[in-house]
Formats: structure tokens, sequence, C-alpha cells
């Protein structure tokens, strides 16, 4: 019987005894590149009870035990760099950023209330917010210097807002530059996963939309776990923040993922969203099967995915009578006061 | 300021009346998680806090640990190598095969291996033995710390792999990893249950002790395979 160890392909007789080695090179990065090769892990390996250490002597692929134990320690630390290094892949990238954005988003949200708190004391007629009031901030400093040929003219000129002194406009110009440069990181950032996940799953991003589809890579944790979710798995990823919320607050119940952002199933009557997300949660899991198996885009599956919907819009043109247990969203909502 | 040997490489620092857990340090000079480095007699001492190691908690509990300065210890569940880091220490020419899953731990335990001799990093899942198969030899001592539902096939499988006929063993069995809702006890119970008469193994169970109060609703024990189980075994 043949079977692989981490230094060669070796035989035993049936009494036991090693009668066949086959050593590898005893090259040091190419051993480790053996140890994790797939071929290898999943190849035949020594019976029982085997000695390797005794094995490896005997054949003579090392001379003493200490030799044994240094050659097999560096090849092992090199094996799982190289598993490490390969580890860092794509998938990684999409969930590292979609939490980066997450993050940046929590962040500059509360940056931009204070700016436009501490702005409002000099020029509180001014109603911009977020990345509009940054950009404003940093542009002007104070509302004296806005140029007669802004429209903003006129409301600055007579704006109730206290006078602002050059020590506070430096300071506040500067935080508003920088919430400026946290939005510009953001849109990068937007940028980089929609080029990422277009590229890399193609059909994914042409059924879910690049982002939803970065997101819904992130809640899984990779795109080969997505694609071997069940839809109806796929129709929940992402419920769970707002079960949290849910058990917390009363909100709705979350049989919604984040699917119910896609805007097929966003802008479609209630009635109607429950069997167009199915739909689409359907699209998704095939989209991501494709992806991980050939990676080229398929562009029947959003055909299918429009002439399926045209069904369910004919089938259900309007709402239902009131019964008892409908599938729309209101009902939903009911059941879970039930519960709280 | 004096030192036992309490068992093979592990010792206590007595100071004044304070007692410290410790491991003579195989890299003098270099502090793995930030533990105390102590000198005593002119050897460097590790200390060793039993609340962060199961290992660590057996020893206080009076077990007796079955590794020798030349033991080869197959360690499931390495994290980053907090306690591996002290096997290392007690089996200086021995081997410790360290055994993790997660890619994003192993990358610390790999700073590890980096400095010390005698450790071997591998990333794979403990629940599939035949997977590193190939690296791994027969050792003395397989030491588990999972926190696993499956943590006693696990241990199983591994054993019939790569334990000697008289090899030891030791295991870490943490309830909730289990069951969140039972009592402990139950969960114990059960799990020894299936060490003794599940996965044709057959452990005999030599000694189990909760770890209260370094790790709660923890039990430790060592066992061995039944000599019938183990008769293609060198
Ligand atoms: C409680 S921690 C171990 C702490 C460590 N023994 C110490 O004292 O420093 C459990 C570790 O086991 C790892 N683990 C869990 N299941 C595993 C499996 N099936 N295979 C390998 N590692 C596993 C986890 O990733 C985690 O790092």
């Amino acid at each position: 019987m043949n079977f692989v160890t981490w230094f060669g392909v070796l035989a035993v007789d049936e009494k036991g005894t090693v009668s066949e080695c086959d050593l590898f090179q005893k090259d040091r990065d190419e051993l480790a590149k053996q140890l994790v090769n797939t071929e290898v892990v999943n190849a035949n390996k020594p019976p029982l009870g085997f000695d390797l250490r005794a094995a490896a002597v005997e054949c003579g692929f090392v001379g003493s035990n200490e030799e044994y134990d240094e050659l097999l320690r560096d090849v092992g630390i090199r094996a799982a760099k190289e598993q490490i290094s390969r580890s860092g892949t794509t998938d990684m990238r999409i969930i590292q950023s979609v939490e980066a954005l997450d993050d940046i988003d929590g962040v500059v949200n509360a940056l931009s209330e204070r700016l436009a708190e501490w702005y409002g004391i000099y020029f509180p007629e001014l109603d911009l917010t977020t990345e509009p009031l940054a950009r404003f901030v940093s542009k002007y400093g104070s509302r004296s210097n806005i140029s007669p040929d802004d429209s903003l003219y006129e409301k600055a000129a007579t704006s109730m807002g206290a006078e602002i002194s050059d020590a506070d406009e430096e300071l506040i110009k500067a935080f508003a530059v920088n919430v400026c440069n946290l939005y510009e990181t953001r849109n990068s950032i937007e940028a980089y996963l929609i080029q990422i996940v277009t590229s890399n799953s193609p059909n994914l991003a042409a059924i879910a939309g690049a982002l939803l589809g970065a997101r819904l890579i992130s809640l899984a944790g990779s795109l080969e776990r997505l694609a071997y979710f069940p839809s109806s798995t796929v129709q929940v990823i992402g419920a769970n923040k707002a079960l949290f919320k849910h058990l917390r607050a009363r909100a709705p119940s979350p049989k919604h993922g984040i699917i119910f952002n896609h805007p097929l199933i966003k802008n479609a009557p209630w009635w109607q969203r429950g069997k167009i997300a199915r739909a689409v949660a359907a699209k998704i899991s095939f989209a991501s099967r494709i992806d991980l198996y050939s990676g080229k885009l398929d562009e029947s599956l959003e055909v299918e995915l429009a002439r399926k919907l045209e069904v369910i819009r004919a089938a259900n043109p309007k709402p239902p009578k009131k019964v008892k247990k409908s599938g729309g969203a209101k009902s939903g909502s009911k059941k879970v006061r039930r519960h709280g | 300021m004096g030192v036992t040997e309490i068992s093979s490489g592990i010792f206590t620092i007595i100071k004044g009346d304070t007692k410290q857990l410790a491991t003579k340090n195989l890299v003098p000079g270099v502090s793995v998680y930030g533990e105390k480095l102590v000198e005593v007699e002119g050897d460097e001492y590790r200390s060793w806090d039993a609340r962060r190691s199961k290992l660590g908690a057996m020893v206080l509990k009076k077990f007796d640990i079955p590794i020798a300065a030349d033991s080869k210890v197959l360690y499931l569940g390495a994290a980053s190598g907090t306690t591996v880091s002290h096997v290392s220490d007690i089996v200086p020419e021995g081997i410790v095969y360290a055994v993790e899953f997660s890619t994003r731990t192993m990358r610390d335990l790999i700073q590890l291996c980096d400095k010390r001799p005698n450790i071997v990093p591998i990333l794979a899942d403990a629940a599939k033995p035949r997977l590193y198969a190939h690296i791994v030899e027969m050792v003395d001592v397989i030491f588990q710390d999972v926190a696993q539902p499956n943590q006693a096939e696990i241990a199983a499988l591994n054993a019939k792999q790569f334990l000697k006929k008289n090899g030891f063993l030791m295991l870490a069995i943490k309830a909730r990893s289990i069951d969140t809702v039972a009592s402990p006890k139950k969960v114990f119970k059960e799990e020894v249950r299936k060490l003794e008469l599940d996965f044709d193994v057959g452990f005999e169970i030599f000694k189990m002790y909760e770890l209260t109060p370094y790790h709660e609703d923890h039990l430790g024990l060592v066992a061995k395979m039944r000599p019938e189980n183990r008769n293609n075994k060198i």
C-alpha cells in the first residue's frame, strides 16, 4: 500500500515494514509546498500507528532525530506561512473593505452632526448636512468669505449667527477638512468594491448589484459560502442586526435580510415583495455559484430574472383581500408583537 | 527566593509567602505574551498564569502531568500560543505539534514558532486528523483545548491516529461550548460517557477535576486508551 508522508511516498509490506521510499527533494521550500498541496493533503495517509520519524531515518531522508525536528519545524513554518499568504484572498479584501465602509459611516455621521451643531453657532440658517456641509465649511470657513455670486450670499449676509474669530475659524475649518477626507475615503472604498466585485463576481454583481453583492459576500464570509447557502438563507442574510433591534425595540420582525435593499424588492408593492425576494435570492445563489466555478458573465441570468418578475407581477396585480394568513409584510410585523 | 520543580519542567517560585507557577525559559530574554520573567539561581523562568491556561490550572489542581523533557506533544487548539509556549519550555528535547484552524490566530502562532526551536505549526481542522497524518508522528501526549461541541470525537479521532500505546490524552472540556443551557455537571458526565464508550477508542479516565477557580465551568481530565484498542500501536 502506497501512502504519502511529508518527506516522500512510501510503501509498507504486510508486516508493516517499509518496503519502498520514494523521497522528495530535500529543498525546504519545495517540501513546504508539498506539505499543503491539496493532492498531498487528500492523498492516502500512513496506516494507524505508523512511525513516521523512524521511517524518515530508515529511508535515509534525515541522519538523526535532531535533523528530523529541525527540518520538519522549518518546513512546517514555511508551509503555514504559505497557507496564510494564500488565504489573503479577494474575499478577505472585500470583507475588510465592507467593514471599513461601515466604520467610516459610523464615524463620519457623528462628526458631521458635530460639525452641524458647531457651525450652527455661526450660520444657523445654512441648511446643509453631511458631505455638502463639510465641503462648504472647508471651503469658506467664515460666512463672510462667501462671494456675492454664491446663491447663499444673501442668507449669509443677513444671518443671525455669531461672528467667528480667526482662531475658531481655523479650528472648525480643519475639522471640516478631515470630515471631507473621510467622505472621500468612503467614496474610494465604494469604487474599489464595485470594481473588485464586478471583475471577480460578474454574475453576482449583475443580479445583486456590486455593493449589495459585496455585503452578501462579507456577511456570508466568502463567495464560496454564499454560493453554498440555500437561497432561503440568502433571503435572511444580514437579518441578525435587525433581529437584535427587533428584540430590543420591538422593531418589525427580521425576516428581511439585506437583499431587501435590492431596488427590485424595495420598489415593489408590498404584496409582491416576498415573492420577488424569493426569486431574487434564488438568482443570487445561482449567480454566485457560476462566479465560483467559471467567473464568466452569463447574460441570460438577468433576462431570466426579468421574465420571472413579469410572471409574478402579472399573477399578483392587486393587493390580496384581507385573509387571516397572508404572506405580505404586514402579517410579519403583527406576528412580532405577539412575541414582544 | 526559592524554586521547586513540581513536575518535569514545571516549577513553583517561592518568594516570601507567594508562590508562582513557572516554566524555565527556553529562549531567555524573550517574554511571549507579556508574562513576567524571573531569574532564580542563574536560570530564567517565565511566570505562568493558571487563569490564562487550562494546562496551568491542571497543574495547580494537582494533576500528574505526563509530559517529560523529551515528550512529543500534539496540541489541538493552539490559539496564539499562550499555553503552547509553556509546553515548548517543558519539552526542550521534544517537539510540539500545534494545530489551529483559524488563519487569523495562526498568524500570531507563527510569530511564536519563529522564535522557538521546537514547535511545528499546523493550520488544519483538528476534526480531520487524516489531513495532517503525513506530518504528525506518534506522540506521547495529546493536549486538547478546542472549545467545540464535538470535542470528545476530535479527541478520539486524534488519539486513534497519533497516540502511542502508553500515551496520555489531556483534555479541557468547556461546558458552555457543548450546551449553553444544561448544567455543566450534566454536560461533563455525558462527555465522559462518550469518551469511555463511543467512537470505539474507549478511554480510561485517570483523573478529572473541574478547573475552578481558574476557569469556570471547565473540566480537566487525563486519560489513556484502553489496551484492547491499542494493539496495532507502537
Ligand atoms: C480556548 S482556545 C485555546 C486556548 C489555548 N489552548 C491556550 O491556552 O493558549 C480554542 C482554540 O481552538 C481553536 N479551534 C477550535 N476548533 C478547532 C478545530 N476543529 N481545529 C483546530 N482548532 C480549533 C480555536 O480557533 C481557538 O483558537
